[in-house]
């Protein structure tokens, strides 16, 4: 589980990816591709550039050199393109954003009907199936700020898979909850993993990663700096900075 | 399992008890708070006892009766307006008309705040048909149509309930409707008879007010919004004119741009420019009150959390469905006590059309007393009865806005 899985086909490629902030080199020529049902953890010290890179594969940000290629699709100015891959990408943010005007079902229906354009009882009972999925489904009726952090962020869960995507991002999921909200988060991750998502996480879970990932890839200063299976990665790491990183979190 | 239930039951220290603890605690905890008190509470009661006293002794109400209709409609019924013929049926039917419209909203939104405002204005109007006027000061046609407004507003409320008349979208398209029907009725048409134009010059009174306040504040909102966006548009061209459009109106007086609208305008344009004076009046106030609403709504937007936005376009929404789903019900839910200031403050901001002549609200009774000897001392009379008819107004929308605040969860979610 943790390691044997190779990558078959890929559905992301990026080839030299660059992205600058006015005159800050956010990403330095990131290359890298994942492959089909994969699950990719990524780690590094905060600034690295780990989450500007995962926001670079929907277009939240955008790359100013170098392909992105999603499931056969490039990403390219054009609108058409981007919002093709965004239909296949679901993403997961740290602040959770659920739409505070919206109750869960409807925050978790609104992209299924506008975007897809499903019936609304169609889109309901999507959406009661991946909430019992997340298992909150008597939350329904609620609005995101009477929900807990954990819960939240489960239904921000269930919101990016009701548009049944290939490919699922994670922004350091569990970074704004408390400890003991963490696990039932991890705990929904877990089984989607299983699954067979596609799914590439920035997170600082080391338990996680070792169980989860069939890849551990190391960002430091915009450049990947350490990319191997989770054991190779926390037992046997090559480069300095990995190692630096690693002793400092796993102490 | 007992001493886990006396836990749970302990209460907060309770203060010291009645009336005369809390005075002690409040009003005379210290020597200075004791002075403050009976300062403050010296002046409240000598202002109350003055103020009371002038009110139903020394005060002289007869200037608000010798007004009566003028107040509400101006100069319209006058001989010069409306020659050989009784126009006061015309604005009494665009009144049964709003409350027909209110008794629809009562029966749309099912009771709650759109009850009480129907029933309180429909049980006003109808008041009114019992004025202690003669029957030649104020005629029985006139007091028969303000009781109308009673089965009107029942009616409007049955056709809600009963009929598929009765949804949000419908009740907004027959209000445009009335709208436009209540403006012909008062306008008149040339080949109509017994509606023969009346010359939008003798509008006036708290009917100019309203008309001008109802235009602005259902035009400038979605005009206010279309500039927001525009002020933060990627486009530079777009950008460009919405910041000019919005910078020049809020950075000049109302007062001037309405002079203006009034003598560049026959300047620039032939002296038959279809667009009457009213007409440019309510454009010029629309606009002005645009520029302010664009800040407030611009406010709201920039308040949002960008990953509110983000999330909607992580899960494929366009851009535009962002921000009319997502962004901008949250800005405008968040800025409703700017929007509804702005609201109020532009109902007031109508009586400033004296300046180009019309007698609205104010200045049909400033005009009154000044044309008779025996009311020019009554100018105090008159300006309270205007302060307490513009106060019931305003705090009529700051308290509707108060429950669509409450009804929306705002400060909760």
């Amino acid at each position: 589980m943790t390691n044997g899985k190779e990558a078959t086909e890929p559905i992301i490629v990026c080839r030299d990816v660059h992205k600058w902030f006015g005159d800050f080199h956010a990403l330095k020529g990131v290359t890298t591709s994942v492959g089909r049902s994969e699950k990719v953890v990524i780690l590094g010290p905060s600034g690295s550039g780990k989450s500007t890179f995962i926001r670079t594969i929907n277009r939240l940000e955008e790359h100013q050199r170098g392909d992105i290629i999603v499931d056969d699709i490039e990403l390219t100015n054009d609108v058409r393109n981007i919002d093709a891959i965004r239909r296949e990408v679901g993403m997961v943010f740290q602040s959770f954003n659920l739409f505070p005007h919206l109750t869960v079902m409807n925050n978790i229906t609104l992209a299924p009907m506008k975007v897809r354009h499903w019936p609304r009882a169609q889109a309901e009972e999507v959406a009661l199936a991946f909430l019992e999925r997340v298992g909150i489904p008597e939350q329904a009726n609620k609005y995101p700020a009477e929900l807990s952090g954990g819960q939240q962020q489960r239904v921000a869960i269930a919101r990016a898979l009701a548009m049944q995507p290939k490919i699922m991002l994670f922004d350091e999921p569990t970074s704004a909850l408390d400890p003991e909200m963490i696990k039932e988060v991890l705990d929904v991750m877990r089984e989607l993993a299983t699954s067979g998502m596609t799914m590439i996480i920035v997170t600082h879970e080391v338990g996680f990663a070792r169980e989860v990932a069939d890849r551990v890839i190391m960002f430091d200063e915009g450049k990947i700096v350490e990319e191997a299976p989770p054991n190779d990665f926390f037992n046997n790491p090559q480069n300095d900075r990995a190692k630096l990183f690693l002793s400092q979190i796993l102490d | 399992m007992a001493s886990d239930h006396a836990e749970a039951l302990v209460r907060p220290p309770r203060m010291s008890g009645g009336a005369a603890g809390w005075a002690r605690e409040n009003l005379f905890g210290t020597w200075y708070d004791a002075v403050l008190t009976v300062v403050c509470g010296t002046t409240v009661i000598l202002a109350l006892l003055f103020g009371l006293t002038w009110v139903f002794r020394d005060a002289d109400w007869s200037v608000v009766s010798a007004l009566g209709g003028r107040f509400v409609i101006g100069q319209y019924n006058i001989v010069a307006a409306c020659p050989e013929q009784d126009c006061f049926w015309r604005p009494q039917a665009g009144l049964i008309m709003i409350v027909f419209l209110l008794g629809m909203g009562w029966g749309v939104a099912r009771g709650g705040t759109a009850r009480t405002a129907a029933i309180v204005v429909a049980v006003a109007a109808a008041a009114f048909a019992f004025l202690p006027y003669g029957l030649d000061e104020m005629g029985l046609d006139v007091r028969i149509l303000l009781l109308a407004c009673l089965p009107a507003t029942a009616l409007g409320w049955a056709v809600a309930t009963y009929t598929p008349l009765g949804t949000p979208r419908r009740l907004v398209i027959m209000g445009v409707v009335a709208f436009v029907l209540a403006l012909v009725l008062l306008r008149g048409v040339g080949w109509v008879p017994g509606l023969e134009p009346v010359s939008v010059i003798y509008w006036g009174g708290l009917m100019l007010n309203l008309l001008l306040a109802v235009v602005g504040i259902t035009l400038s909102l979605p005009i206010g919004i279309a500039l927001a966006l525009g002020r933060r548009s990627s486009l530079p061209v777009v950008k460009l004119l919405c910041v000019v459009f919005i910078e020049v109106f809020r950075g000049v007086p109302l007062i001037t741009l309405l002079f203006m609208s009034q003598t560049l305008v026959p300047l620039a344009f032939p002296e038959d420019f279809p667009v009457n004076s009213l007409a440019r009046a309510a454009i010029i106030i629309t606009l002005f009150s645009s520029a302010y609403m664009a800040e407030n709504i611009r406010g709201g937007l920039q308040a949002l959390h960008p990953g509110q936005a983000e999330a909607a376009r992580a899960l494929g929404l366009p851009g535009w469905q962002t921000t009319m789903l997502i962004s901008l019900p949250q800005a405008i839910r968040n800025v409703i006590p700017a929007i509804v200031g702005q609201f109020i403050s532009l109902f007031k901001d109508t009586t400033l059309v004296y300046i180009i002549g019309m007698l609205d609200v104010v200045e049909i009774g400033r005009v009154f007393i000044q044309g008779n000897q025996e009311f020019l001392d009554n100018g105090p009379e008159l300006f309270v009865f205007l302060a307490i008819v513009f106060w019931i107004f305003t705090y009529s929308m700051s308290y509707v806005s108060k429950r669509v605040e409450h009804h929306l969860g705002v400060g909760q979610r």
